[in-house]
């Protein structure tokens, strides 16, 4: 076991390496769209950004983790509404703040680990289980407000994605403190290890005695706990909860985590890439708007950049390997 | 490696702070810049906003930023792009909102950054705009409610005050939908013998506007007529009935007369469309906006008026 720490930790030294790919991709996006329009590199509109980045930012950490075990969790978006709409009848039954932050982490825990159970204990396919949940919370979010948004909070709930410290979206600064987290989690602690052990090779790690119905199951209660925190977030910035909300939401936390260089197959990744890649995303989106194209060369384009990205991270781990 | 783009990031953001100062100056050889952010992009009804909104533009010599989100419904992403367009500071905002309520947030950033804001086609919820403090500078759009009201009173005759109809919601929530919806139920109530055997949604779209009608007539094969509130899931219904064979037995009315519903219409697929002119609304939009620049009074509301599109008017 000490030996395969070693090595692991040997891949993460790699891995960085491999995130100055991302990154410089990054960076070249801002150079391209600072040198073609005056509105994009200011500090009010990287901080649009950032705002604007947060909610996928946050769904795809717990995407990482999931795609890191080698599997996918599709139900992301409608747990966003499920939570959403839960926690936002609690809000409106007066309940004090904590208590409906709890409520939305918890249900979005709550269907993680349903999912996580269906996926260890039912043996389902990943993709299978999380589909199923994914129509099961969207269609329970739909009966459970019957189809309407539940809207209206007050001005201490909504300071969660408008307020501002020292100039810094609320919001940001708690996409921040999860990629901290997850970060160190993912790096330093026994989960984080065996999240890449069964990702890696998950016959391994079970001879090897990690546990990996329990550790998988959390990495699913993980994603979805981290699904309600951006409802919480959304929620709080459009002073509404919407049972439609956070549709395709799946795709877009796939999307950054992939053009973050964690690979589909399991046993490689790091959730720094994961913020480079949903970052690139809010950056194109929002160039594009500033730029005015049209959003049908916009979806062109976003699709062009997640296959580029791929392919180059694939050739650079080729080149390395 | 590094050390060149850290110091390359460094460069671009120390311009960046110099790019702070100067912006603001209008772009587009000194003329206004004006934003229309719609729903979606992929509607015939957007559409028709787009071009009406366009041709006024070229007229009165401003620049226009047509912006929508791909999915119709998608608030969020509206959001996001009323703020980008915030941050290339347009001059004036004109925004078909997603969301009745979820729009109001927006509406506070353009006012904060002192952008005229007009509303065009859905209304912004009074209630949640009151109690942000948002102001709007005027809304532009149909009463769907009356529209509703036209077909229900249409329908209601054209069955002779006696039959079952069936009724396609669009999204549920949607301030659009659920006036047209009440217009129209409003109306059935004048005639008792006309009863809604079905009401079921099918979200704005074709494709289930096809499956929950197909569904609908096998609960009630006997239903005589179909009230879709927007032509796109009318279309799909009037597929439905082509598919059960009954094309002709059963009348459709629809809401928006878009030319592919006149040409149902003209062929006899189809009764009736309610028509809602998205071609004037953008057009007034952008002029509202343009006089709201130069700094003139406008009303707080305009009224496009409504008409319904039969047999005898749908080539016009």
């Amino acid at each position: 076991m000490r030996a395969r720490g070693i090595e692991l930790r040997r891949d993460f030294f790699s891995h960085y390496a491999r995130q100055l790919g991302t990154l410089s991709g990054l960076l070249g996006l801002v150079l391209v769209l600072w040198a073609l329009t005056p509105h994009f590199l200011t500090v009010s509109n990287l901080l649009n950004v950032a705002e604007q980045a947060a909610i996928i930012a946050i769904v795809a950490v717990g995407m990482t983790f999931v795609i890191i075990t080698g599997g996918i969790d599709l139900s992301v978006g409608s747990v966003l509404a499920f939570a959403g709409v839960v926690m936002a009848e609690a809000l409106h039954k007066d309940v004090p703040l904590p208590v409906a932050l709890a409520v939305a982490l918890g249900t979005g825990l709550f269907c993680g680990l349903v999912n996580g159970a269906l996926i260890t204990l039912g043996r389902l396919p990943p993709f299978i289980a999380t589909l199923g949940m994914m129509s099961v919370a969207r269609g329970t979010a739909l009966m459970f407000t019957e189809g309407r948004p539940v809207s209206g909070f007050s001005g201490g709930f909504r300071s969660l994605a408008t307020g501002e410290v020292f100039g810094i979206p609320v919001s940001v600064i708690i996409m921040v403190g999860v990629y901290v987290v997850a970060h160190l989690v993912l790096t330093r602690t026994k989960l984080g290890r065996y999240t890449y052990a069964i990702g890696g090779n998950e016959e391994a790690a079970l001879l090897s005695g990690v546990n990996v119905r329990v550790y998988k199951a959390a990495v699913y209660g993980i994603s979805g706990m981290l699904s309600g925190l951006a409802a919480v977030i959304l929620t709080a910035r459009l002073n509404s909860a919407q049972p439609i909300a956070g549709m395709m939401y799946e795709l877009d936390a796939i999307a950054a985590t992939v053009i973050g260089g964690t690979s589909l197959l399991g046993g490689e990744g790091t959730v720094v890439g994961t913020l480079i890649g949903a970052l690139i995303m809010a950056v194109l989106r929002n160039g594009l708007n500033i730029l005015g194209v049209s959003s049908f060369v916009q979806q062109v384009v976003i699709g062009s950049v997640i296959i580029a990205a791929v392919l180059i991270d694939m050739w650079l781990k080729r080149r390395a390997g | 490696m590094k050390k060149v783009l850290v110091l390359l990031l460094l460069a671009a953001l120390s311009l960046s702070l110099t790019n702070c100062q100067r912006g603001g100056e209008p772009a587009g050889g000194g003329r206004q810049r004006i934003a229309l952010v719609m729903k979606t992009a992929n509607n015939p009804f957007f559409i028709e906003m787009q071009k009406g909104a366009e041709e006024a533009a070229k007229r009165l010599n401003v620049e226009l930023v047509v912006q929508a989100a791909e999915r119709e419904v998608d608030v969020e992403k509206q959001m996001q792009i009323v703020e980008n367009l915030i941050q290339t500071r347009v001059a004036a905002l004109c925004v078909t909102p997603s969301g009745s309520r979820e729009i109001v947030p927006a509406i506070d950033k353009a006012n904060k950054a002192n952008i005229p804001v007009v509303i065009v086609d859905t209304r912004v919820d009074a209630k949640a705009l009151s109690e942000s403090g948002g102001k709007v500078a005027t809304f532009i759009g149909s009463d769907n409610y009356e529209g509703g009201k036209i077909a229900g009173e249409f329908l209601a005759k054209k069955l002779g005050g006696k039959g079952k109809v069936a009724v396609l919601e669009g999204i549920p929530g949607h301030e659009t939908g659920d006036s047209r919806l009440r217009g129209f139920r409003e109306a059935l109530k004048a005639t008792p013998g006309v009863e809604i055997v079905a009401s079921q949604t099918a979200n704005w779209e074709r494709d289930q506007g096809f499956n929950v009608f197909q569904n609908i007539l096998q609960s009630h094969p006997d239903v005589q007529a179909v009230f879709a509130c927007s032509d796109l899931m009318a279309l799909g219904a009037v597929e439905a009935i082509a598919s059960a064979k009954k094309t002709g037995q059963i009348t459709v009315v629809g809401f928006d007369a878009t030319s592919e519903a006149r040409g149902a219409i003209t062929d006899g697929k189809m009764e009736a469309s309610v028509a809602q002119s998205p071609a004037q609304m953008g057009a007034l939009a952008v002029e509202n906006a343009v006089k709201l620049l130069k700094g003139e009074q406008v009303n707080a509301e305009f009224v496009v008026p409504i008409k319904l599109i039969t047999k005898e008017n749908a080539g016009q």
